[in-house]
């Protein structure tokens, strides 16, 4: 239909212990705008920084204009015609706009910067945007979304063919969004392909042509704009992937199961609130919602890692005073976070040290454990978990991801918690592996009675496993559903149901 | 299996730190043939010789660079340590010198009892110790500002604590510490009994394992229950501590305090022993057994110095030459292409541990 100006063709890139892109398509079409969603980690910007030469991939063909290229650098991208405009503004408040646009590539007259140029060329370069603005004046003197518009014309003015705006968005009002759409449909008309990443679906709809879904390093569809509902979309991000065929049950709920943990309206305003979370023994309540709804802000107060301001905890019926994580241990609750670089391993301990870390902490330095229990507690994980490690003294840094986290896991297992929350266990490892935090997850409430919250942003597996859902929008709870008499779509249509224009998704 | 295990030594910091040690030690003696005699002296009742004299001149720095490894470990430095020396010293001074108004003249009067003069200066600096730890931990400062304070300040309290004034003390108790001795001189003892000790407290309890977790991932450190700042301030007070039992020593072994000399440039010292026994100044795993031989070759440098017949004002610039390259050895870039060049190896070995 369309002559088509960027191809890429079955991209793959290997990182460290994940497979970030796996045999992904994308073409764009000159004047078209071509939106790429995904969750975070989807791959959207791995596939963006193949594409200007930061990464370089394993496979996979890049076509420009019909030729084949490989580009090594940003720069070497640019001078290709692939230009990108990034989140936040990079350019120099102190300097004027005209010097933002040029800077870097001068025109000289005379070993002199031709200032005359660089002025009226500027003016020009605004002028086609529809700003008429002063370019002799500091670029700290407009607002955020004129510093956007500089950045933008500093790439177009590069003979750009491909322009990439990567969550321009982010910062702006609307008022600056519309401004900006403008300048996005001018440059559209005049033959430009845009491809435009966001986490905001109203701006989609509203300016995309086509959208193409990355998940997991995968490319779940391309579509149309017209072909697709907002809620298909969200269901496609989210994903579920039919093909992982687990014949898991569900933990049998006892009814008579007292409550381990009552957290009443706690929050921190602001941020999240009035949050109420009940756990029965041997119950597992899943926390469903996008990211950045508060699902991991509130566990992170149940467990201490932040300090609720507001609202009490009950464990096993009595108050219980968490002020950080050591109070948490000290009432038998366990956290596997989210970001497990930066809150889960100690790279360079070994997984014996990382296994018995947590026991140890609760013991307090004085009372270590002998050198053979050590090396018990972590060979009783290391096979129980069948963590694959050549042997106890092995850095954890050095494992991959799904073992790093099956670590973590032995760690707070270690502690023979009553509660344990899991905030994103899954994410990033392979489905064996999935399967298998999975199956122990159920195991656990099943056979120790614990009493597991499990977060996480796939929600099959969340009803899969959950004997209740909570579902958490915006920084404070939705809704509630069974487990067991429920679809994905009721979940979604929570999760979606009442969004308003910029809800993150 | 043997060849990993070759591999494994090879690898190991504190090897080549033996090594250079070793190299050293040679090349001195190849200059002064009697170097490795060492000599009963029947009226002291010691050996003596240069090995002894290198050891037990390396005894303060080696105390205190005990506390700068965990410092070092967390990720951070402690460079009031010097002035913390040159406090104790002058506390220490002061209450065996209380009849001191005018010009001191040798004189044996001190505070009674005895051990007031050794405890007093060390409850000191381990206060100041806290005094670092709590900016660092609570305030969230960064170590090298934090300890910048004291280490200006720091002299400035010794001066007043003495009225800028200098004693000097006859007082044989007092001058056993670092003049006397039982085979060996009493600093060498001294630091036998420290390091056993800080060896036994970091490595018997699980003390060295938090301070290396929470080097290495503060955050994670934390959400595993660690409390650290607490972790951060006993490490600061131990440090503390022990820059105290150093400037006992020192003053002891000159009979006198200094508020301008004693302890100067310690701080670099230990900093530079503890990085040449291995442990990186990232933070991390630490080595205590590392940091005493890194203190060996430092004193060890200094004593081949002078019998090179270098201009002994020239000694901190070549000390300063050594630690730049181990740093710069250290470094993430040289540490990356030297993982890239083992990589091929490694790969075939390591392959199965990727799952």
């Amino acid at each position: 239909m369309q002559d088509v100006i960027l191809e890429m063709k079955q991209i793959e890139i290997q990182f460290p212990g994940v497979k970030a892109l796996d045999k992904v398509d994308f073409t764009l079409n000159r004047g078209e705008v071509h939106a790429l969603l995904g969750e975070n980690g989807a791959g959207k910007s791995t596939l963006i920084k193949c594409l200007t030469g930061v990464h370089h991939m394993d496979a996979g063909t890049i076509m420009l204009d019909g030729k084949s290229i490989t580009p090594t650098s940003p720069q070497a991208a640019m001078q290709m015609g692939i230009s990108t405009v990034f989140q936040e503004v990079n350019l120099c408040p102190n300097l004027t706009v005209a010097e933002n646009i040029f800077i870097g590539r001068q025109p000289m007259k005379f070993f002199q910067i031709d200032w005359d140029t660089i002025n009226s060329r500027s003016t020009q370069l605004m002028d086609r945007m529809g700003m008429n603005i002063d370019v002799t004046r500091p670029l700290s003197s407009y607002s955020t979304a004129i510093q956007q518009m500089v950045s933008i014309a500093r790439a177009v003015d590069v003979q750009a063919k491909v322009l990439i705006l990567d969550e321009p968005t982010s910062s702006l009002d609307e008022n600056e969004v519309k401004q900006l759409f403008k300048v996005v449909r001018d440059l559209k008309a005049e033959g430009l392909g845009i491809i435009f990443i966001t986490h905001f679906l109203d701006q989609v709809f509203e300016i995309s042509d086509r959208i193409t879904v990355l998940r997991n390093g995968k490319l779940i569809g391309e579509h149309l704009i017209g072909d697709i509902t907002k809620l298909e979309l969200v269901t496609n991000m989210i994903g579920k992937d039919m093909n992982e065929i687990f014949n898991l049950k569900r933990a049998e709920q006892k009814p008579s199961a007292a409550n381990v943990l009552k957290a009443e309206n706690i929050g921190i305003p602001g941020k999240v609130e009035d949050i109420s979370v009940e756990l029965k023994n041997g119950e597992l309540l899943g926390f469903a919602g996008l990211l950045g709804s508060g699902r991991t802000e509130t566990a992170e107060m149940l467990f201490g890692v932040t300090r609720p301001l507001q609202g009490t905890v009950q464990v096993n019926g009595t108050d219980a005073k968490i002020r950080d994580p050591l109070d948490a241990i000290n009432q038998k609750i366990a956290f596997c976070p989210e970001d497990r670089k930066r809150d889960g391993i100690i790279g360079d301990l070994s997984v014996r040290e990382n296994i018995y870390l947590a026991v140890q902490a609760k013991r307090g330095f004085l009372h270590p454990m002998s050198r053979s229990e050590q090396m018990e507690l972590a060979r009783y994980y290391i096979d129980l978990l069948s963590i694959a490690t050549p042997d106890t003294e092995k850095k954890v840094g050095e494992l991959s991801g799904g073992n790093q986290q099956k670590v973590i896991l032995a760690r707070w297992m270690a502690t023979k918690p009553d509660i344990l929350i899991l905030d994103e266990p899954t994410r990033g490892i392979d489905v064996g592996a999935k399967a298998e935090v999975q199956r122990l997850m159920l195991e656990m409430c099943e056979k120790d009675d614990m009493g597991i919250i499990f977060i996480s942003s796939e929600l099959d597996e969340i009803i899969r496993c959950s004997n209740r859902i909570t579902i958490m929008r915006d920084g404070a709870k939705a809704g509630e559903v069974d487990g067991e008499n429920c679809t994905q779509s009721d979940i979604l249509s929570i999760i979606a149901g009442e969004q308003k224009g910029g809800t993150q998704a | 299996m043997r060849k990993q295990h070759l591999d494994g030594i090879l690898k190991s910091k504190i090897f080549w730190a033996i090594i250079a040690e070793l190299a050293i030690l040679i090349v001195c003696g190849i200059l002064r043939p009697d170097f490795f005699r060492l000599k009963w002296i029947d009226q002291t009742g010691m050996w003596s010789g240069s090995l002894i004299d290198i050891i037990n001149y390396s005894s303060e720095i080696t105390i205190i660079a005990m506390g700068m490894s965990m410092v070092i470990a967390l990720g951070g430095t402690d460079l009031s340590v010097g002035s913390l020396m040159a406090v104790s010293g002058a506390i220490a001074l002061k209450l065996l010198r209380w009849d001191v108004v005018e010009f001191p003249t040798p004189g044996d009067f001190t505070v009674r009892p005895f051990a007031l003069v050794i405890l007093v200066p060390l409850v000191v600096c381990a206060l100041m110790g806290a005094f670092n730890g709590t900016l660092i931990s609570r305030f969230k400062m960064q170590p090298i500002i934090a300890t910048l304070v004291l280490m200006v300040a720091g002299r400035g309290i010794a001066q007043i604590t003495t009225n800028g004034k200098q004693f000097t003390t006859m007082f044989e108790p007092f001058r056993q510490i670092g003049l006397g001795g039982f085979i060996v001189p009493m600093p060498v003892i001294i630091t036998i009994v420290v390091v056993t000790v800080m060896a036994l407290f970091t490595r018997k309890t699980s003390f060295g394992m938090f301070v290396e977790s929470v080097g290495i991932n503060r955050n994670a450190s934390r959400v595993s229950g660690l409390r650290s700042n607490r972790i951060i301030m006993i490490v600061y007070i131990i440090t503390g501590f022990l820059a105290g039992i150093s400037g006992l020593i020192y003053s002891s072994r000159i009979s006198s305090c200094d508020s301008n000399n004693a302890g100067l440039n310690y701080e670099m010292d230990a900093i530079l022993a503890v990085v040449i026994g291995g442990t990186s100044m990232t933070g991390g795993k630490f080595s205590l057994a590392g940091t005493v031989v890194g203190s060996l070759v430092i004193r060890t440098i200094t004593t081949l110095v002078l019998f090179l017949g270098i201009n002994p004002d020239a000694i901190m610039a070549i000390k300063a030459g050594i630690i730049a390259v181990v740093i710069v050895l250290q470094s993430e870039p040289v540490r990356r292409k030297m993982s890239e060049l083992g990589k091929n190896r490694k790969q075939a070995i390591g392959g199965e541990a990727r799952a």
